[in-house]
Protein backbone atom coordinates (compact mmCIF):
# COMPACT_ATOMS: atom_id res chain seq x y z
CA UNK A 1 0.00 0.00 0.00
CA UNK A 2 0.68 3.55 -0.18
CA UNK A 3 2.34 5.44 2.33
CA UNK A 4 0.57 6.05 5.58
CA UNK A 5 0.13 9.70 5.02
CA UNK A 6 -1.24 9.39 1.15
CA UNK A 7 -3.43 6.61 2.03
CA UNK A 8 -7.16 7.30 1.71
CA UNK A 9 -8.33 4.13 3.48
CA UNK A 10 -10.42 3.30 0.49
CA UNK A 11 -10.68 -0.51 -0.01
CA UNK A 12 -12.64 -2.63 -2.12
CA UNK A 13 -13.65 -5.92 -0.89
CA UNK A 14 -14.69 -8.44 -4.09
CA UNK A 15 -15.97 -11.77 -3.55
CA UNK A 16 -18.50 -13.81 -5.30
CA UNK A 17 -20.08 -15.06 -2.01
CA UNK A 18 -22.26 -12.36 -0.72
CA UNK A 19 -22.29 -13.32 2.93
CA UNK A 20 -18.28 -13.48 2.76
CA UNK A 21 -18.13 -10.42 1.36
CA UNK A 22 -20.56 -8.49 3.90
CA UNK A 23 -18.83 -10.19 6.97
CA UNK A 24 -15.48 -8.77 5.50
CA UNK A 25 -17.05 -5.28 4.38
CA UNK A 26 -18.38 -4.81 7.80
CA UNK A 27 -14.89 -6.04 9.74
CA UNK A 28 -12.65 -3.54 7.55
CA UNK A 29 -15.13 -0.42 8.39
CA UNK A 30 -14.97 -0.92 11.67
CA UNK A 31 -11.53 -0.72 11.55
CA UNK A 32 -12.22 2.52 10.04
CA UNK A 33 -11.63 1.67 6.11
CA UNK A 34 -14.23 3.04 3.51
CA UNK A 35 -14.89 -0.09 2.33
CA UNK A 36 -16.53 -0.38 -1.39
CA UNK A 37 -18.30 -3.69 -1.94
CA UNK A 38 -18.03 -5.36 -5.42
CA UNK A 39 -19.84 -8.49 -6.20
CA UNK A 40 -17.90 -9.38 -9.46
CA UNK A 41 -14.72 -8.33 -11.58
CA UNK A 42 -16.91 -6.29 -13.66
CA UNK A 43 -18.36 -4.67 -10.91
CA UNK A 44 -14.70 -3.31 -9.76
CA UNK A 45 -13.65 -2.36 -12.86
CA UNK A 46 -16.83 0.19 -12.68
CA UNK A 47 -15.54 1.60 -9.53
CA UNK A 48 -12.44 2.18 -10.67
CA UNK A 49 -13.12 3.42 -14.11
CA UNK A 50 -15.53 6.22 -12.54
CA UNK A 51 -12.88 7.27 -10.51
CA UNK A 52 -15.57 7.77 -7.60
CA UNK A 53 -13.49 6.45 -4.71
CA UNK A 54 -9.65 7.01 -4.30
CA UNK A 55 -8.76 3.23 -3.79
CA UNK A 56 -5.99 1.97 -1.61
CA UNK A 57 -6.67 -1.63 -1.56
CA UNK A 58 -8.75 -4.44 -3.53
CA UNK A 59 -9.31 -7.58 -1.20
CA UNK A 60 -10.21 -10.13 -3.97
CA UNK A 61 -10.99 -13.28 -3.68
CA UNK A 62 -8.83 -15.35 -6.74
CA UNK A 63 -12.61 -17.10 -7.98
CA UNK A 64 -14.06 -14.10 -8.00
CA UNK A 65 -16.44 -14.13 -11.50
CA UNK A 66 -16.68 -11.82 -13.98
CA UNK A 67 -15.66 -11.09 -17.46
CA UNK A 68 -12.48 -11.02 -16.61
CA UNK A 69 -11.14 -13.45 -14.03
CA UNK A 70 -9.08 -12.30 -10.86
CA UNK A 71 -5.75 -12.95 -11.57
CA UNK A 72 -6.45 -10.84 -15.21
CA UNK A 73 -7.98 -8.40 -13.41
CA UNK A 74 -4.72 -8.16 -10.92
CA UNK A 75 -3.12 -7.75 -14.11
CA UNK A 76 -5.26 -4.75 -15.05
CA UNK A 77 -5.40 -2.98 -11.99
CA UNK A 78 -1.37 -3.40 -12.19
CA UNK A 79 -0.96 -1.96 -15.36
CA UNK A 80 -3.64 1.09 -14.91
CA UNK A 81 -3.44 1.55 -11.63
CA UNK A 82 -0.53 0.96 -10.00
CA UNK A 83 -0.25 2.37 -6.94
CA UNK A 84 -3.17 0.26 -5.50
CA UNK A 85 -2.45 -2.74 -3.80
CA UNK A 86 -4.20 -6.03 -4.77
CA UNK A 87 -4.41 -8.53 -2.50
CA UNK A 88 -5.84 -11.78 -3.73
CA UNK A 89 -7.07 -14.62 -1.25
CA UNK A 90 -8.01 -18.44 -2.26
CA UNK A 91 -10.32 -19.32 0.86
CA UNK A 92 -11.84 -17.56 3.73
CA UNK A 93 -9.31 -18.42 6.30
CA UNK A 94 -6.40 -16.69 3.80
CA UNK A 95 -9.21 -13.89 3.45
CA UNK A 96 -10.16 -13.12 7.37
CA UNK A 97 -6.12 -13.16 7.78
CA UNK A 98 -5.56 -10.91 5.21
CA UNK A 99 -8.42 -8.41 6.46
CA UNK A 100 -6.93 -9.00 9.72
CA UNK A 101 -3.30 -7.15 8.39
CA UNK A 102 -5.18 -4.94 6.77
CA UNK A 103 -7.02 -3.83 10.06
CA UNK A 104 -3.70 -3.33 11.49
CA UNK A 105 -2.71 -1.22 8.35
CA UNK A 106 -5.84 1.17 8.96
CA UNK A 107 -7.09 4.32 10.39
CA UNK A 108 -7.71 2.58 13.71
CA UNK A 109 -4.40 1.14 14.22
CA UNK A 110 -6.34 -2.21 16.06
CA UNK A 111 -8.44 -4.77 15.33
CA UNK A 112 -12.20 -4.51 16.57
CA UNK A 113 -11.59 -8.12 17.29
CA UNK A 114 -9.94 -11.19 16.12
CA UNK A 115 -9.99 -12.15 12.73
CA UNK A 116 -10.94 -15.83 13.93
CA UNK A 117 -14.15 -14.35 15.04
CA UNK A 118 -14.83 -12.78 11.68
CA UNK A 119 -14.15 -16.40 10.04
CA UNK A 120 -16.53 -17.72 12.83
CA UNK A 121 -19.12 -15.51 11.91
CA UNK A 122 -18.77 -16.56 8.11
CA UNK A 123 -19.05 -19.95 8.59
CA UNK A 124 -22.25 -19.80 10.72
CA UNK A 125 -23.80 -17.35 8.38
CA UNK A 126 -23.21 -20.02 5.42
CA UNK A 127 -24.18 -22.67 7.07
CA UNK A 128 -27.76 -20.84 7.47
CA UNK A 129 -27.78 -20.19 4.48
CA UNK A 130 -27.44 -23.67 3.01
CA UNK A 131 -29.84 -25.16 5.28
CA UNK B 1 -34.47 -19.22 10.64
CA UNK B 2 -34.60 -15.36 9.31
CA UNK B 3 -37.40 -15.27 12.33
CA UNK B 4 -36.88 -12.27 14.64
CA UNK B 5 -35.78 -15.13 17.38
CA UNK B 6 -33.26 -16.63 15.15
CA UNK B 7 -31.41 -13.79 13.83
CA UNK B 8 -27.60 -13.24 14.37
CA UNK B 9 -26.32 -10.02 15.96
CA UNK B 10 -22.68 -10.60 16.66
CA UNK B 11 -21.90 -6.90 17.33
CA UNK B 12 -22.64 -5.65 20.82
CA UNK B 13 -21.45 -1.77 19.74
CA UNK B 14 -23.77 -1.61 17.16
CA UNK B 15 -26.88 -3.38 19.20
CA UNK B 16 -29.58 -0.97 18.99
CA UNK B 17 -28.69 0.29 15.40
CA UNK B 18 -30.97 -0.82 12.37
CA UNK B 19 -29.90 -2.99 9.66
CA UNK B 20 -30.75 -2.28 6.09
CA UNK B 21 -30.48 -4.80 3.24
CA UNK B 22 -29.63 -2.96 -0.31
CA UNK B 23 -30.64 -5.24 -3.34
CA UNK B 24 -29.78 -3.99 -6.20
CA UNK B 25 -26.85 -4.79 -9.31
CA UNK B 26 -26.30 -1.48 -10.48
CA UNK B 27 -22.72 -0.62 -8.11
CA UNK B 28 -22.75 2.44 -8.81
CA UNK B 29 -26.35 2.78 -7.78
CA UNK B 30 -25.47 0.39 -4.95
CA UNK B 31 -22.68 2.55 -3.63
CA UNK B 32 -24.72 5.40 -3.33
CA UNK B 33 -28.20 3.88 -1.80
CA UNK B 34 -25.85 2.19 0.89
CA UNK B 35 -23.63 5.57 1.34
CA UNK B 36 -26.67 7.55 1.79
CA UNK B 37 -28.31 5.24 4.46
CA UNK B 38 -24.39 4.80 6.36
CA UNK B 39 -23.75 8.92 6.42
CA UNK B 40 -27.16 8.24 8.45
CA UNK B 41 -26.28 5.99 10.60
CA UNK B 42 -28.02 2.83 9.69
CA UNK B 43 -25.75 -0.37 9.18
CA UNK B 44 -26.04 -1.80 5.58
CA UNK B 45 -25.48 -5.11 3.83
CA UNK B 46 -25.51 -4.99 0.33
CA UNK B 47 -26.57 -7.73 -2.57
CA UNK B 48 -25.95 -7.34 -6.26
CA UNK B 49 -29.13 -9.36 -7.38
CA UNK B 50 -32.10 -11.39 -5.93
CA UNK B 51 -30.43 -14.29 -5.55
CA UNK B 52 -27.66 -12.81 -2.98
CA UNK B 53 -30.75 -11.03 -0.88
CA UNK B 54 -32.51 -14.42 -0.67
CA UNK B 55 -28.87 -15.82 0.64
CA UNK B 56 -28.58 -12.85 3.11
CA UNK B 57 -32.23 -13.47 4.26
CA UNK B 58 -31.78 -17.15 4.88
CA UNK B 59 -28.72 -16.79 7.08
CA UNK B 60 -30.31 -15.26 9.59
CA UNK B 61 -28.59 -11.89 9.62
CA UNK B 62 -30.00 -9.71 11.57
CA UNK B 63 -32.02 -7.00 9.03
CA UNK B 64 -34.68 -4.79 9.74
CA UNK B 65 -36.06 -3.58 6.13
CA UNK B 66 -35.30 -4.66 2.71
CA UNK B 67 -35.00 -2.42 -0.39
CA UNK B 68 -35.00 -4.03 -3.78
CA UNK B 69 -34.63 -3.29 -7.64
CA UNK B 70 -36.87 -5.28 -9.37
CA UNK B 71 -35.10 -5.92 -11.96
CA UNK B 72 -31.80 -7.86 -11.48
CA UNK B 73 -30.30 -10.70 -13.44
CA UNK B 74 -30.50 -14.06 -11.45
CA UNK B 75 -33.02 -16.58 -10.85
CA UNK B 76 -35.03 -14.28 -8.30
CA UNK B 77 -36.22 -10.92 -9.41
CA UNK B 78 -37.15 -8.31 -6.29
CA UNK B 79 -40.37 -8.92 -6.75
CA UNK B 80 -40.09 -12.76 -5.87
CA UNK B 81 -37.08 -11.70 -3.31
CA UNK B 82 -40.02 -9.17 -1.75
CA UNK B 83 -42.50 -12.21 -1.17
CA UNK B 84 -39.66 -14.17 0.01
CA UNK B 85 -38.52 -11.44 2.93
CA UNK B 86 -42.57 -11.56 3.00
CA UNK B 87 -42.96 -15.02 4.03
CA UNK B 88 -40.31 -15.04 6.51
CA UNK B 89 -40.98 -12.15 8.66
CA UNK B 90 -44.20 -10.77 7.51
CA UNK B 91 -44.07 -7.42 9.97
CA UNK B 92 -40.83 -6.36 8.24
CA UNK B 93 -40.73 -3.38 5.75
CA UNK B 94 -39.70 -4.08 1.95
CA UNK B 95 -39.42 -1.25 -0.13
CA UNK B 96 -39.70 -1.82 -4.00
CA UNK B 97 -38.05 0.80 -5.99
CA UNK B 98 -37.95 0.52 -9.80
CA UNK B 99 -39.02 2.29 -12.89
CA UNK B 100 -42.70 1.65 -12.32
CA UNK B 101 -44.35 -0.45 -9.48
CA UNK B 102 -45.06 -4.53 -10.77
CA UNK B 103 -48.51 -5.12 -10.16
CA UNK B 104 -46.99 -8.42 -8.35
CA UNK B 105 -45.16 -6.12 -5.82
CA UNK B 106 -48.03 -4.56 -4.59
CA UNK B 107 -48.62 -7.47 -2.49
CA UNK B 108 -45.07 -7.95 -1.08
CA UNK B 109 -43.70 -4.37 -1.11
CA UNK B 110 -44.46 -1.42 2.10
CA UNK B 111 -43.60 1.15 -0.08
CA UNK B 112 -42.69 1.84 -3.82
CA UNK B 113 -39.58 4.60 -4.96
CA UNK B 114 -40.04 5.24 -8.95
CA UNK B 115 -36.54 5.82 -10.21
CA UNK B 116 -34.95 8.28 -10.79
CA UNK B 117 -35.25 9.46 -7.00
CA UNK B 118 -33.66 12.19 -4.72
CA UNK B 119 -31.40 10.56 -1.49
CA UNK B 120 -33.78 12.79 0.59
CA UNK B 121 -36.74 11.12 -0.64
CA UNK B 122 -35.03 7.40 -0.18
CA UNK B 123 -34.29 8.47 3.42
CA UNK B 124 -37.97 9.93 4.13
CA UNK B 125 -39.42 6.54 3.33
CA UNK B 126 -36.95 4.66 5.11
CA UNK B 127 -37.37 7.06 8.36
CA UNK B 128 -41.58 6.35 7.83
CA UNK B 129 -40.81 2.85 7.92
CA UNK B 130 -38.10 1.92 10.59
CA UNK B 131 -37.39 5.26 12.34
CA UNK B 132 -34.23 6.47 13.16
CA UNK B 133 -31.21 4.61 12.89
CA UNK B 134 -30.89 3.99 16.33
CA UNK B 135 -34.26 2.02 17.66
CA UNK B 136 -33.65 0.91 21.18
CA UNK B 137 -34.15 3.48 24.14
CA UNK B 138 -29.97 3.84 25.94
CA UNK B 139 -31.30 2.03 29.03
CA UNK B 140 -32.08 -1.22 26.97
CA UNK B 141 -29.02 -1.14 25.17
CA UNK B 142 -26.32 -3.73 26.47
CA UNK B 143 -22.88 -3.65 25.39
Amino acid sequence: MSSAAARSHWLIVADSEVIVRNVLSDYLRQCGYKVIDAANTDEVRVILETGSAPVDAILSDAELGGTLNAFALRIMVRDRWPDIAFILVGNVDAAAKAAGELCDEGPHLKRPYDPQAVLAHIRRLLGNARR
Amino acid sequence: MGTHEGRVSERKDVMGKQTILVVEDEVMIRMLMSDVLRDEGYLVIEAANGDEGKDLLMSGHDIDLIVTDVRMPGQIDGVELAAIAKRLEPERPVVVVSGHLPPAAANSADEFIAKPYLPSTFLQVILKLIGPPCHQPPHDRTG
